[in-house]
């Protein structure tokens, strides 16, 4: 999975060279960085289920046609399903801010999701809303440090951006 | 390719979990301490000719039968090949010591290794024998005791920050029985 370890490795391999100077400053580089995003996963990992859930509410708020009948939101079952799949899209902001990449998004949540979304008849717009409330919900110092929220809400985009 | 960090990602995968408490200690931990981890890299490249060329050379001595003729270094080209292939173990081991995580040093060397080496008909035991010369060697460089007296005229002396370097240096001797158990 692509990071700034895993792609200082694979430009030596490729070259068949030891790590050289250069790859170990691109690594320290990428461990400075590191300490921001390990608390903004630690931040998320504390409160996800009140994200998940305060997304979620933003989310049929706004579109509180989705509990009507026949539409996405239309019983409990689907209702939880909803949740699930912002809490899913939450879990891998977090696994991408422990990794330092958008892998674990890519790789877990947006290949087929586009697919998968037209073939269930899923509005995509709702999940939108939903990471749009939470980055703008989401503030420093409150929730988080200024450097860790920055790469929370930036993981934030890059979802949105794909849903859109 | 995996490093400490999506390795705790794949772990946590499987079980649909977040990463918090525990993992997020030991990755914090790993970030703390990645300067050390790159000193230890770096005495492991700096030195990887020395070492490489020791192991072989100690590979020889203890095995004469080695370099007559019919012995798997004799003649030159073929003692250079595994002079390549201790640099090129050493290397893979150095990429795994950087990232924190086997796999890179699983996927890319140790995989198909017993296999490729038994159809050459290289010799493991005398191969698990210079892995584990290189494995002292690089302990020594990496904890700052390789010594003179070991050395003789190629001693090395390593000028990194002092430290506890142990827990890397075990971590780096971990990555060496890997290759030794692959190959028997």
């Amino acid at each position: 999975m692509k990071s700034v370890v895993t792609s200082a490795i694979a430009s030596a391999d490729a070259a068949g060279r030891f790590p050289g100077s250069a790859d170990l400053q691109a690594v320290q580089g990428g461990l400075q960085r590191a300490a921001a995003r390990l608390e903004a996963a630690e931040k998320l990992n504390a409160g996800i289920d009140q994200v998940a859930k305060e997304a979620y509410d933003a989310a049929f708020k706004k579109y509180p046609y989705l509990n009507n009948a026949g539409e996405a939101g239309e019983n409990q079952g689907k209702q939880d399903k909803c949740l699930r799949d912002i809490k899913h899209y939450m879990r891998l902001i977090n696994y991408c801010l422990v990794v330092g990449g958008t892998g674990p998004l890519d790789e877990w949540g947006i290949a087929g999701a586009r697919e998968v979304y037209r073939a269930l008849n899923l509005p995509t717009a709702p999940y939108v809303t939903a990471m749009q409330f939470t980055r703008d919900r989401a503030c420093a110092p409150r929730d988080m440090s200024p450097q860790a929220l920055s790469e929370f809400r930036s993981l934030l985009d890059y979802v949105i951006n794909s849903l859109s | 390719m995996l490093d400490a960090f999506s390795r705790a990602v794949v772990t946590a995968d499987t079980k649909t979990a977040t990463i918090g408490g525990g993992e997020l200690a030991a990755l914090k931990s790993f970030v703390a301490e990645g300067n050390k981890r790159l000193d230890a890299v770096n005495a492991i490249a700096s030195n990887a000719s020395c070492i490489v060329s020791d192991a072989v050379s100690g590979m020889i001595c203890e095995n004469t039968g080695l370099i007559q003729a019919g012995g798997n270094c004799y003649p030159t080209r073929r003692m250079a090949a595994c002079l390549r292939d201790g640099e090129i173990i050493l290397r893979y081991v150095s990429y795994a010591l950087l990232a924190g995580d086997a796999s890179v040093l699983d996927d890319r060397c140790l995989n198909g290794l017993k296999e490729t080496y038994a159809a050459l008909g290289v010799p493991t035991g005398s191969s698990a024998r210079a892995v584990n010369i290189m494995k002292a060697s690089s302990v020594a460089h990496i904890t700052g005791t390789n010594s003179p007296e070991a050395a003789g005229s190629r001693y090395n002396k390593n000028d990194a920050a002092q430290g506890d370097c142990s827990a890397l240096a075990s971590e780096a001797a971990g990555y060496f029985d890997r290759v030794v158990s692959a190959l028997s």
